[in-house]
């Protein structure tokens, strides 16, 4: 098991460094100059130059990228160019609030999605399979930003039930983790049905239910179960989705994490802030993946053979 | 009364969680909801509105501006100049402390300033500082600039937010770090700053008596222009500013809420690239100017808020001289573009920035062009983009703008910085902001006439003859000074916006 | 029975069991709708889409204008109609590319393995690491805003799951019995992949792809409203949704009938996919 995790663990080391690498290019590439931006409208050739000697951007862009690595591993992650604040407190103060409607909407979500599923899935073909699959299809056929702004109307302005956007106690928490996780919800659904109807298709399932177990300690013990494991893989996937895919939510409902500053600082050309933050995003990616295997390892001996 | 301090306590539970005692958040605690975050809060080192803002609500400088933009001295008591306006006697206002408690004094302005106009600092500000040549003690209390060359604006400029006097002390110890750490002799300290929240509370010992009156200030940058509206109407905020003017007609429907509307010194305009074809005929620029309703773009861009401009600088500015109109008037449009040949009309670009209300200004100009059979193409342009195409020329033939949406507010409330960043022949990109690389001798005399003398009369005649000049050669589409509309709550007064769209916070009062 | 139902080609069995997908042909059929008014716009659409008109500003449904007006007047219902043309033609070129190219990758991937496959499947891990909307925010900065940017950025981020449902088809096809016997007699590995191999990828990869319409016109209306999308005045849905949230509260028809547009077509798009999945999947028959 460990060695499979090292294995693991070392097969994202070529990733992480081409990511690394087009983050890079991928950045410098952007048309615009920071410098420019930076030393403002008012600033002359001279100041400019100046700026741009003090951000690094100058000399050959291979050396820039080497200088850039070098600092990246040894924790040195640089300023902001636009609030000349650390990079890796601009990253952290916003880290958690991202952290958590993630969380909070990945748990909602794949709670009643897995709940939904298997209703579904048990009651096939009858009323709640197909209210539980329009509603999952529903979830996922809506414009995220728009269900924000009609939530915040009702819930806020016309109720006062909610707040209306910010981070600060569990009341802010309802709307954006909710609208976060419709989607989720939906995915989840629908493949948690059709991984529960295949595996009652399977054998050992008919064999259960021919040796007359009661049907609710089939769908228990037997399906869901081994229904849940591919549900497992696809968990890790979504949550790294909804790591950056906040990006609109946290807009409307003005919540103070990574999406938000991702688009800010891609408008601002702050290039110390967007390679740190696509580099964590990737990461976090890889390391969910690489959990992801585990459990999976965990709940399938064979495949750690492979 | 307990039952409704209960009650709040939920809609605002950022309040009810953080704040300390409930009677101190009661009592006077206002929210500012804002469209941008802050970027930083050491003024030497800003140059955006909000920040300065913030900044505002900390630092002051020995000039301001009181609420309809009229210069007022604040930490200065008065200011004796030679007549060739080259050196500035300033008296300081005595027994003011700073936040950290040093004192203010003439040693004071001498740091601040030179730290702000040192080279090497690097601080986006040092351009407006570039006039002066040294800053002198003379004693305790007075303090003497000499400047490298004439410059007859040049107590405008001190009022100028960069201008604000930081501590000494806090100079000293936080260096590059000043921007998260300011201090000042204004209503308010800092209180913290984290991602879009700034908190800023009262100053005890403030100088002016009986201020300020709440105890509590904070700005949260909100951006999404329905959620900022929401968070007034749900009481989470008590002023947001701007105040989307399309949605006037729900604040209207409101008890609890009132729109509050001011003239700006905003000109917004189309610069046109004077050095490119076709605009590089006087009639095709006129042509543009005729085809443009203004009272239509104001009613769809602006819900009405605004009044079309008759001169190059809005009529609230000093300096301003009436110049007339260019009536809408297609068919006038139509013949100037044929007597210049252009019959058919032609094509080209129009770039602008990529927020809301900027993309609904240029759509709405594309229609108007498309009437005089002119087709436009709408470029909104990211901040990044824009710095790169607009302002990183080298030289005026290699500039692709061709036409630039965009509004300009001299922020030193004064005719120089309303006309010479923009129709000043040497101020094409990237040195200042004459995108439409205009130049005309006369315009050029007058300009720099008016930089030389601190005779107001004088100054304004010679601003006068620019912007005869200016509005003759048209090298703008000269469009509309639109206002700046804000919105509160019933029971806050005494915040107002500037007409440069900056914010005055010292008076806020709760009832 | 006649002889003919005696012979089952390959999509008459499809269509034998698709025609039982009831609701996956209902909304065949309301795309097929949707389609055909965008293709006839110009004499579907009661008004012309860009014509403003400065007396008629932000009026509500009326008789005259079905759907109401927007903030300059122009025709709400024949924008939504003119503006199926620019959104369904970001979710069909955007889901297009993507699949080729990934079916492309996911091929070579597969059928020559070792270190190609190595190398190509470290590269759409690169990919796949960067959430889609990163991605196409990422593509729209770089190449600038606009329809034809937003359709690629929107493609990059599908090529990685095209690549790899392929890959994992050619890699279990590869084992079957007829490719390895096309193999042992000379076939190149070009006609082999195209002829042999292709095919059986195909229904996995049509499914995908209908499915894949919706999400991507919901992308398109993301960026639009992060303000990376179609540009003005383009009547693309999300465009619309996008500006006429500025309204909510005054003139509410501008936000809910393109939003309720993009609802119905991608709505569409996963009952017709999903229908199509369990037409074509064996397993769940």
């Amino acid at each position: 098991m460990l060695a499979y995790l090292i294995r693991r663990l070392a097969g994202t080391i070529p990733v992480l460094l081409a990511v690394s690498i087009f983050v890079f290019g991928f950045v410098h590439a952007l048309p615009g100059d920071p410098a420019r931006l930076e030393a403002g409208p008012e600033a002359s050739p001279a100041d400019i130059q100046a700026i741009r000697v003090d951000m690094g951007l100058d000399g050959p862009i291979w050396q820039q990228y080497l200088r850039w690595a070098d600092n990246t591993l040894h924790g040195k992650l640089g300023r902001s160019t636009k609030t000349r604040q650390p990079v890796a407190q601009v990253i952290g103060e916003r880290f958690m609030p991202t952290l958590w409607l993630t969380v909070v909407a990945m748990l909602w979500s794949t709670l009643v999605g897995i709940g939904i599923g298997v209703l579904s899935g048990i009651r096939r073909g009858r009323w709640q399979d197909k209210a539980g699959m329009v509603l999952a299809i529903s979830g996922v056929s809506f414009p995220g930003f728009w269900m924000g702004l009609l939530l915040i109307d009702l819930f806020s302005v016309r109720l006062g039930w909610l707040p209306t956007g910010g981070y600060g106690t569990w009341q802010h928490f309802v709307m954006p983790a909710f609208t976060l996780g419709v989607g989720v919800a939906a995915v989840m659904a629908r493949f948690t049905r059709s991984a529960f109807v295949e595996v009652s298709g399977e054998d050992y399932v008919r064999t259960a239910r021919m040796k007359g177990v009661s049907e609710p300690v089939v769908a228990w013990k037997h399906t869901l179960r081994n229904a849940l494991i591919p549900v497992i893989t696809l968990t890790g996937l979504q949550f790294g989705f909804l790591l950056g895919g906040a990006i609109v939510i946290e807009t409307v409902f003005s919540w103070p994490g990574l999406g938000r500053l991702l688009v800010d600082s891609v408008s601002f050309r702050d290039y110390p802030v967007i390679q740190a933050e696509i580099m964590l995003f990737s990461l976090e990616f890889v390391l969910i993946n690489v959990l992801v295997d585990l459990l999976y390892a965990v709940a399938n001996p064979e495949i750690r053979l492979k | 009364m307990l039952h409704t301090v209960k009650r709040m306590s939920w809609v605002l539970p950022l309040a009810a969680t953080l704040g300390a005692a409930p009677h101190a958040w009661a009592a006077g605690d206002v929210v500012i909801g804002l469209d941008a975050n802050i970027v930083g809060l050491d003024p030497a080192d800003l140059n955006d509105n909000l920040s300065m803002t913030a900044s505002r609500t900390m630092l002051q400088g020995l000039y301001g501006f009181d609420k309809d933009m009229k210069l007022v001295p604040v930490l200065a008591e008065s200011t004796d100049s030679n007549p060739e306006a080259t050196e500035y006697v300033v008296h300081l206002r005595k027994g003011i402390v700073f936040h950290d408690g040093a004192a203010f004094n003439a040693a004071a302005v001498k740091t601040s300033f030179d730290r702000a106009r040192d080279p090497e600092n690097h601080l986006k500000r040092a351009s407006l500082y570039a006039p002066i040549k040294s800053v002198d003690v003379v004693d305790e209390n007075t303090v003497k600039i000499t400047l490298n060359a004439p410059f007859g604006a040049f107590i405008n400029n001190l009022a100028h937010q960069a201008f604000a006097i930081s501590s000494p002390k806090a100079i000293a110890e936080f260096g590059k770090e000043l921007t998260r750490h300011p201090s000042g002799t204004g209503p308010y300290k800092f209180v913290s700053w984290q991602t879009d929240t700034l908190k800023v509370v009262k100053n005890d010992h403030y100088w002016k008596p009986g201020l300020p009156k709440i105890d509590n200030l904070t700005i949260r940058s909100t951006p999404e222009n329905g959620s900022r509206l929401a968070m007034l109407q749900a009481g989470e905020a008590q002023f947001i500013y701007p105040m989307p003017p399309e949605l006037v007609k729900v604040v209207e429907k409101d008890p609890k809420v009132d729109v509050v509307a001011s003239k700006s010194i905003y000109a917004r305009y189309v610069a046109m690239n004077t050095m490119r074809k076709p605009f590089d005929d006087v009639r095709v620029r006129l042509a543009m100017n005729y085809a443009v309703d203004k009272n239509a773009f104001l009613k769809v861009v602006f819900n009405g808020y605004g009044v079309p401009l008759d001169a190059p600088l809005p009529s609230n500015l000093s300096g301003y001289s009436k110049q007339g109109a260019y009536p809408y008037d297609i068919a006038k449009a139509k013949a100037l573009l044929a007597e210049a040949g252009y019959p058919n009309g032609f094509e080209t670009v129009l770039w602008g920035g990529n927020s809301t209300i900027t993309q609904r200004g240029m759509q709405f100009l594309q229609q108007q062009f498309a009437a005089v059979g002119v087709k436009v193409s709408v470029e909104p342009l990211e901040s990044g983009v824009a710095a790169a195409r607009v302002w990183n020329v080298k030289t005026p033939a290699d500039a692709t703008t061709m036409m630039y949406y965009s509004a300009w507010s001299a922020s030193t409330g004064d005719a120089d910085w309303g006309l010479r960043p923009l129709f000043y022949g040497k101020a094409f990109p990237p040195t200042l902001f004459n995108t439409a690389y205009y130049a005309n001798p006369i315009t050029d005399a007058a300009i720099e006439a008016g930089l030389t003398t601190a005779d107001a009369a004088k100054r304004m005649d010679v601003y006068k003859t620019a912007q005869a000049q200016i509005w003759k050669d048209a090298p703008w589409i000269f469009l509309v000074s639109d206002d700046n509309i804000a919105a509160k709550s019933k029971t806050l007064s005494g915040i107002y916006v500037l007409p440069d769209g900056q914010m005055l916070t010292e008076e806020a009062a709760l009832n | 029975m006649s002889v003919t139902q005696d012979i089952r080609t390959p999509l008459g069995e499809f269509w034998r069991r698709f025609r039982r997908q009831r609701v996956a042909l209902i909304a065949g059929g309301l795309i097929l709708a949707i389609i055909l008014a965008a293709i006839f716009a110009p004499w579907v659409a009661p008004f012309e889409p860009a014509t403003p008109d400065y007396d008629s500003l932000l009026d509500g449904p009326t008789a005259l204008h079905w759907l109401g007006t927007d903030a300059y007047g122009r025709d709400v219902l024949s924008r939504i109609i003119w503006g199926g043309r620019v959104s369904l033609m970001v979710g069909f070129l955007s889901v297009a590319l993507g699949a080729v190219a990934g079916i492309i990758i996911g091929l070579v991937s597969g059928f020559f393995g070792g270190w190609i496959d190595g190398v190509l499947m470290r590269l759409m891990d690169v990919l796949l690491a960067f959430p889609g909307i990163i991605l196409a925010i990422g593509v729209v900065a770089l190449l600038g805003p606009g329809i034809d940017n937003v359709i690629y950025a929107i493609a990059v981020f599908s090529v990685p799951v095209f690549a790899r449902l392929v890959r994992g088809n050619t890699l279990a096809l590869k084992q079957t019995l007829y490719v390895q016997a096309a193999r042992s007699i000379g076939v190149k590995a070009p006609l082999l992949m195209l002829r042999h191999i292709l095919p059986g990828a195909m229904p996995g990869v049509i499914v995908y792809a209908s499915l894949r319409l919706g999400t991507s016109i919901l992308t398109a209306a993301s960026l639009s409203f992060i303000g990376l999308g179609a540009r003005p005045p383009s009547p693309e849905w999300g465009a619309m949704l996008a500006d006429g949230r500025s309204y909510l509260g005054v003139a509410d028809h501008l936000t809910l009938f393109p939003g309720f547009a993009i609802f119905v077509i991608v709505l569409a798009f996963n009952l017709f996919g999903d229908g199509l999945r369990d037409a074509l999947d064996q397993k769940l028959r």
